[in-house]
C-alpha cells in the first residue's frame, strides 16, 4: 500500500516513546535513575509521543469529524488506538509534571509504580496500534501475529538505543543498556526475517482463480479499469517493488538498523566515548524509517489480483496437449 | 432484504457503458461526488465501477473476460466494523453499504479492509467514497418503476446485469444465482459479497477431427 509519510512518523514516534518509557522503567526498577538522566528521558519520550500525535492529526483528512472517533470502540482498532494512545500521552505528561513539581525520590517504590503504570499504558497503546494492522484479513502481508511482534521489538530497540545515547551523554554509564541493545538487535532481526517470510507468502497468495473465477491459467491483465500507477485514489495499492529494488532497500535497512548500531554498541562498550551511542541512535532511527517505508510499500493487498498479471508460467494442461499434438503432426 | 446486482460474464462485452453511466449519474468534475483532477485529458480519476479486462489460458485455449468491479455490498462487510467514526455502515432494511461523508475522517482504514479494492479516496473532500448502488435512484418514488435501478444496470446494452433482492428466493437474481452457479469473488476472505457473477460457459476448443484421431491413435 501507499506509504503515507504521516503513518511512518506516527508509528515510529509512538514506538520510540513507548521504548523510552520502558527504558525509564528498567532504569528506575534497577535503581539507576538519576535526576540528570530522568529529564532527558522524559522529554525525549514526550517529544516523540507529541510528534506521533501531531502526525496522527495530519493523517485525518477531515478534522470536523474527529469528534466521532470513539464511536466504534467495540469493533474498531482505530477507535481503540485513539483512546489508548491518548491515555498514554496524558499519563506520560502527568508523570513529567509530577517529576517537575514534586521532585520525588526517583528510585523509590512509589515512583517505580508510577512509571510502571505509564509503561503499562504505553505497551497497551503499542499493542493496539499493532493489532490495527494485524487484524485486517485483506492486507495479506500484515494479517499475522508477526506484525505485532515486529512493532514491539522495533519499539524496544529504538527506545533502548535513545536511552543509551542519553545515558552516555549525561555521563550515566550503564553497560546493561548496551548489552540489551545487542540482544534486541538479534531478536529484532529474527522477527524481521519471519516477517519477510510472511510477506513472500502473501505475495504468492494473490490468486486470479478466486479473484476472477476463470478456469484456465495463466492470466494476463489487459486493462486494470481506467487506472494506472501510482493509483492516486486507490491507496491500498502501490506499484509493486522490483525484486532488485526490494533487495537494495533490505540491505540499506539491515546496515542502518543492524550492522552500524551493533558495531557502535560494541565500540562504546570498549571505549566509553559518548559520540558512539548518539550516532548509533540517529542511524537506527533512520533505519526505522526505511523499515517502516518497506513495511507499507511492500505490503500485498488482496485486491492486487486486479492489478497484476499471473507469473508467466506454462499451463499445466495446455502445454502437454500442445506438445503431444505437435508430435502427432510430425509423425 | 439484500439488494444486489448479478452480472452474466457470458453477456458482458466490456463496452464500459456501465462504468461511464455510473460516473455520469454520480456527477463528474472536480467538485462532484466522483471527482477527476483532469477530466478531459487524463482518465485516471475516481471511478466507482471499473471494468477489469483479463485474458486467460494459452493459445489456442484462450479467452478474454471483462469483470465489472464495484462495491460488493457484502453481508459481512469488513469495511464497516473497522471504521472508527461509524461513517461506514450497512443499511438494515436493504443491505446496501453506505458512507456518511459528514462523519468520515478520511483515515482510509476501510480501503485497506475492503478485500476488493473498490473504495476510493477523494483528495478534494478528504473522504472515502464508493458505489451506493444508486440509492438515490432506487429510493426515488417519483421515478417510474423501470427506472428505479442502478445506472449501470439500466445502461447495459447486452442486459448482462440484473438487479434485485438476493434474500428473496423467488426473485430473478436469487434464481439466477441458484440455477447458474453464481459465484462471489474471493470467498476465502470471508466477506460474503452480495454481488454475484454468473460463470463463463466453456468454449469449445478449436481442435480438428484429424488431430483428435491422431491423439486417439497415439493413446490407444
Amino acid at each position: 500500500m501507499k506509504p503515507a509519510p504521516q503513518l511512518l512518523v506516527l508509528t515510529i514516534g509512538q514506538g520510540l516513546a513507548v521504548g523510552l518509557v520502558l527504558s525509564l522503567l528498567y532504569l528506575s526498577a534497577r535503581g539507576l535513575l538519576t535526576p540528570a538522566l530522568v529529564w532527558p528521558l522524559l522529554l525525549a519520550a514526550l517529544v516523540t509521543a507529541a510528534i506521533g500525535g501531531v502526525a496522527s492529526f495530519f493523517h485525518m483528512h477531515q478534522f470536523s469529524a474527529a469528534r466521532y472517533i470513539l464511536r466504534r470502540l467495540k469493533t474498531s482498532w482505530l477507535s481503540r488506538e485513539a483512546l489508548t494512545t491518548g491515555l498514554f500521552g496524558g499519563a506520560l505528561f502527568l508523570l513529567a509534571l509530577l517529576t517537575y513539581l514534586v521532585h520525588p525520590n526517583l528510585n523509590s517504590d512509589s515512583y517505580v509504580i508510577a512509571v510502571a503504570i505509564v509503561a503499562f499504558l504505553a505497551v497497551l497503546a503499542l499493542f493496539v496500534t499493532a493489532m490495527l494492522y494485524a487484524t485486517i484479513p485483506a492486507m495479506l502481508s500484515w494479517h499475522s501475529p508477526i506484525t505485532v511482534l515486529n512493532f514491539i521489538m522495533l519499539a524496544l530497540l529504538g527506545g533502548n538505543s535513545w536511552a543509551l545515547a542519553l545515558a552516555s551523554a549525561e555521563r550515566v554509564s550503564h553497560a546493561g543498556l548496551a548489552a540489551t541493545e545487542l540482544v534486541l538487535l538479534v531478536l529484532a532481526f529474527i522477527v524481521k526475517g519471519l516477517q519477510w517470510h510472511v510477506f513472500r507468502q502473501a505475495h504468492g497468495r494473490v490468486n486470479p482463480a478466486t479473484g476472477f473465477g476463470l478456469p484456465f491459467a495463466p492470466y494476463r491483465l489487459q486493462d486494470t479499469g481506467t487506472t494506472k500507477p501510482p493509483y492516486r485514489t486507490q491507496t491500498q495499492i502501490y506499484p509493486p517493488l522490483h525484486p532488485h529494488r526490494r533487495g537494495q532497500v533490505k540491505v540499506v535497512m539491515g546496515v542502518l538498523l543492524g550492522v552500524i548500531p551493533a558495531v557502535l554498541a560494541i565500540v562504546w562498550m570498549t571505549t566509553g566515548r559518548v559520540v558512539y551511542p548518539v550516532i548509533s541512535a540517529i542511524v537506527l532511527t533512520v533505519g526505522l524509517m526505511v523499515e517502516r517505508w518497506l513495511f507499507f510499500a511492500d505490503a500485498t493487498h488482496s485486491s492486487r489480483v486486479f492489478f497484476d498479471d499471473l507469473a508467466q508460467v506454462p499451463s499445466r494442461v495446455a502445454t502437454p496437449l500442445a506438445s503431444r499434438m505437435t508430435r502427432a503432426r510430425e509423425q | 432484504m439484500q439488494l444486489t446486482i448479478i452480472t452474466d460474464l457470458n453477456k458482458c462485452v466490456g463496452c464500459k457503458s456501465c462504468q461511464v453511466s455510473c460516473k455520469e449519474h454520480n456527477t463528474s468534475g472536480v467538485f462532484g461526488p466522483v471527482p477527476d483532477e483532469n477530466p478531459y485529458q487524463d482518465p485516471d480519476g475516481m471511478w466507482w465501477n471499473r471494468i477489469v479486462t483479463m485474458e486467460s489460458g494459452e493459445y489456442p485455449n484462450t479467452q478474454v473476460m471483462y469483470l465489472p468491479k464495484a462495491c460488493m455490498h457484502c453481508y459481512d462487510a469488513p469495511c464497516v466494523p473497522v471504521c472508527p467514526t461509524g461513517a461506514s455502515y450497512k443499511r438494515e432494511d436493504n443491505g446496501v453499504v453506505l458512507i456518511d461523508y459528514q462523519s468520515c475522517i478520511g483515515c482510509q482504514l476501510c480501503m485497506w479492509a475492503c478485500p476488493y479494492g473498490v473504495r476510493e479516496f477523494d483528495e478534494t473532500e478528504g473522504v472515502v467514497k464508493k458505489c451506493t448502488l444508486c440509492i438515490d435512484r432506487i429510493e426515488d418514488e417519483t421515478l417510474p418503476d423501470e427506472e428505479r435501478q442502478p445506472a449501470c444496470v439500466q445502461s447495459c446494452p447486452t442486459h448482462a446485469r440484473t438487479f434485485g433482492d438476493l434474500d428473496d428466493p423467488t426473485s430473478e437474481v436469487a434464481q439466477l444465482v441458484s440455477q447458474r452457479q453464481g459465484f462471489g469473488l474471493m470467498p476465502e476472505l470471508g466477506a460474503r459479497p452480495a454481488i454475484h457473477y454468473l460463470p463463463r460457459r466453456p468454449v469449445p476448443s478449436p481442435v480438428s477431427a484429424g488431430e483428435i484421431d491422431a491423439l486417439v491413435e497415439e493413446k490407444y
